[in-house]
C-alpha cells in the first residue's frame, strides 16, 4: 500500500542517521545521535565510586539524569529516565565493576519525534566511547499505527501527533557477527536477535497490529546496527584518543 | 553521593607551579599569550533561538522560548527576560543535578544584568496589551562542556540565540479589542526581537605573582588564578556592568588595563557574532522561499515579502 508520508519516505524508510563520538572533553565517553531533525546528546561519567542507597552493591549501578530541552524537569521525563535506566542494566555487564555508579547524562537537543529510542541509541554509543563493558548493543526503534492501520517507521513529531492511533519504542538487541559458524549466542534455542530488550507503547493497538511492528522494527533494527557497527569501527580506526 | 572524592578534582602542585612559573615568561599552558583569546565557533539549530556555542574546549547551548503573559504589576507596559542557566552535569563531574549551585547563580546574574539593565533588548516592543498581555521572553542555557570561562561563552550564546529568535506575530481583536490572536508562523512571518547592542562578557584571570594578567582562563588556570573579573562592554565603548567577587586585590591601572583590552576584543566578537547570525538568516530566508512549491518561477535572489 502506497502510503503519503510528508518528507517524501515510504512505510519502512528511516529518517538519515547522523553520529559521533568523544564530541566532549570533560566527559568520559560522550555521542550525539540524530534521526532527521531530531537530535539528542548523551554524556557517561564512570564508573565512579559507590552505589547510591537503595541499590545492590554487589552490582555496579547504572544512573541516569534526562535533560529536557527547556522547562522545569517533571514526570514525563522521570519516566524516560527509568526507561533508559532498566534499558541499559540490561546491556551492560553489570558483575565486572561491583560498588560502582556510572552516570549517563541525555541531553535533548532537538525533539521532532521519535526521541526515546534516538536517547538510547545515543547512551549505548556514549557507553562505547566511554569504555563501559557491555553484553551487546541496543538498538532503538519507533513504530506507529495510523488510524488507517498501516505501521509506518521512524515518525516525525507532526505524524506522531496528527496522524497516529498508537506508537511503540522497541528495543532490541544488535546482529551478531560471530566468529564460530554457529553463533555461541542462542537462548533456548532462539538466536538472541529475536529478543526484545524493551517495549513501551502508547495508545490502542491490536494484537496483530503489534506483531507487525515487532517484525518490521526487527528488520529495520538490523540496518541500524549494521550504520552503528560501521561508524564505531570507522571512528577506532582514525582517531586516537589522547587522554 | 555529595562531596565524594571521585567528584572532586584538583590539581596538583606540580601543575600548578608549572602554569605560574610560565606564565611569568607569558607563555601559557595551550600555547596562547596572555591576552589572546580561544577560537570562537558559532552553530545554530534547526529552530529559531536555538545556538550552540564553542570557546575552545567549552560548549554552551542556548535555546530561546516565548510565553504570552501577565506583566508585571509595576510594570504593564514592558515584557519580561529571564535567564535560566543549567550546569548540566555532563559538563563537569562535580556538578550535581538538582538546585543550581553558586556558579550557576552568579553566571545567569552577570548575564541578566547585561543584557537586562543595559537595556538591549528592548522590552517595550513585547508588549501586546497593556497590564494584560505580554511576550515573557525565556532564555535556557545548557553548559555542556567545562573547559573554562563559562561566562563568556554563555553571554555568546545567549546572544547568538536571541538574535536568531522569531516571535509570532499577534494582533489585537475581539469584540473590544481585548482579545490577542496569535497568528501561527504558516499564516504570518515570525519578528524577530528588537536588539539594541550586544553587550559582551570578557573575562580576566589575576595570578599572584608579579600581578599577571590573562584574558579567558581555561579552566587549569581557574583552578590556580588567584582573583577574577569579568567585564561586559558593547562595541560601541559602553561599559554594560562590571563583576569582581572577591578574590585578590588588583591596582587601578590594571582595571583601566582590562577595560581597554576588553573594549578592542568586544569589538572583534560582535562583528563575528553578526557574520554568524547574517548567514543563518540567508539560508532561513532561502528555505522559506523553496517552502512554497506552488509559486512557479520564484527568482531565488528576490526576496519574499
Amino acid at each position: 500500500m502506497e502510503v503519503d508520508r510528508e518528507d517524501g519516505r515510504s512505510q519502512n524508510q528511516l529518517r538519515p542517521l547522523a553520529c559521533s563520538r568523544n564530541i566532549l572533553h570533560r566527559a568520559h565517553g560522550s555521542a550525539s545521535w540524530s534521526q532527521g531533525d531530531t537530535k539528542v546528546l548523551a554524556a557517561v561519567y564512570g564508573p565512579k565510586a559507590g552505589t547510591k542507597k537503595n541499590e545492590n552493591p554487589e552490582k555496579a549501578c547504572i544512573e541516569v539524569i534526562w535533560k529536557p530541552k527547556t522547562g522545569q524537569i517533571g514526570k514525563p521525563e522521570k519516566e524516560y529516565e527509568m526507561i533508559l535506566k532498566r534499558t541499559l542494566e540490561s546491556v551492560c555487564i553489570l558483575t565486572v565493576n561491583p560498588n560502582t555508579t556510572t552516570s549517563i547524562i541525555v541531553q535533548v537537543v532537538n525533539d521532532d519525534g521519535a526521541l526515546l529510542p534516538s536517547a538510547i541509541n545515543a547512551a549505548c554509543m556514549a557507553l562505547v566511547d566511554a569504555g563501559i563493558p557491555m553484553k551487546h548493543l541496543a538498538v532503538a526503534i519507533c513504530c506507529c499505527v495510523a488510524k488507517s492501520g498501516y505501521v509506518i517507521l521512524d515518525p516525525t513529531k507532526l505524524e506522531e501527533q496528527q496522524k497516529m492511533k498508537a506508537f511503540a519504542y522497541l528495543v532490541f538487541p544488535n546482529s551478531v557477527h560471530s566468529v564460530l559458524p554457529e553463533g555461541s549466542l542462542r537462548v533456548e534455542g532462539e538466536p538472541i536477535e529475536n529478543g526484545i530488550i524493551t517495549s513501551v507503547t502508547h495508545g490502542i493497538m491490536s494484537v496483530d497490529d503489534y506483531f507487525y511492528c515487532l517484525e518490521r522494527g526487527r528488520a529495520a533494527s538490523v540496518k541500524l546496527s549494521d550504520f552503528l557497527r560501521r561508524n564505531l569501527q570507522q571512528q577506532s580506526t582514525d582517531s586516537s584518543k589522547a587522554g | 553521593m555529595e562531596g565524594r572524592l571521585a567528584n572532586s578534582w584538583r590539581l596538583t602542585v606540580n601543575d600548578k607551579n608549572f602554569i605560574k612559573t610560565a606564565l611569568l615568561s607569558e607563555i601559557r599552558i595551550d600555547g596562547r599569550k596572555p591576552f589572546e583569546y580561544r577560537k570562537i565557533s558559532i552553530k545554530f539549530g534547526r529552530e529559531d533561538g536555538s545556538s550552540e556555542v564553542q570557546l575552545g574546549q567549552t560548549r554552551v547551548m542556548g535555546m530561546v522560548t516565548a510565553q504570552l503573559v501577565q506583566p508585571y504589576r509595576d510594570r504593564p507596559k514592558e515584557g519580561i527576560l529571564s535567564i535560566f542557566t543549567e550546569f548540566s552535569p555532563m559538563a563537569d563531574p562535580s556538578f550535581e543535578p538538582g538546585r543550581p549551585g553558586e556558579l550557576a547563580v552568579e553566571l545567569g546574574r552577570i548575564i541578566d544584568r547585561g543584557l537586562r539593565e543595559s537595556r538591549a533588548v528592548d522590552t517595550e516592543s513585547l508588549c501586546i496589551l497593556a497590564s494584560k498581555f505580554v511576550w515573557a521572553i525565556r532564555i535556557d542555557l545548557h553548559i555542556l562542556d567545562n573547559g573554562g570561562n563559562l561566562v563568556d561563552a554563555a553571554n555568546i550564546a545567549a546572544l547568538a540565540a536571541l538574535l536568531t529568535f522569531r516571535r509570532p506575530e499577534c494582533s489585537l481583536g475581539g469584540e473590544d479589542g481585548q482579545e490577542v490572536i496569535v497568528h501561527p508562523p504558516e499564516i504570518r512571518e515570525p519578528l524577530p526581537l528588537t536588539v539594541h547592542h550586544l553587550p559582551i562578557a570578557i573575562s580576566f584571570g589575576f595570578f599572584s605573582n608579579e600581578s599577571i594578567l590573562v584574558i579567558d582562563p581555561t579552566h587549569n588556570e581557574e583552578a590556580v588564578m588567584g582573583g577574577r573579573m569579568t567585564t561586559t562592554v558593547n562595541a560601541n565603548g559602553d561599559i554594560c556592568a562590571i563583576q569582581k567577587s572577591g578574590g585578590e586585590g588588583v591596582p587601578q591601572r590594571v582595571i583601566m588595563q582590562c577595560l581597554q583590552l576588553a573594549t578592542s576584543k568586544a569589538a572583534s566578537i560582535t562583528k563575528q557574532i553578526k557574520d554568524a547570525v547574517e548567514v543563518v538568516n540567508t539560508e532561513r530566508a532561502l528555505r522559506k522561499v523553496k517552502r512554497h512549491p506552488t509559486s512557479t518561477g520564484v527568482d531565488v535572489r528576490e526576496k519574499q515579502n
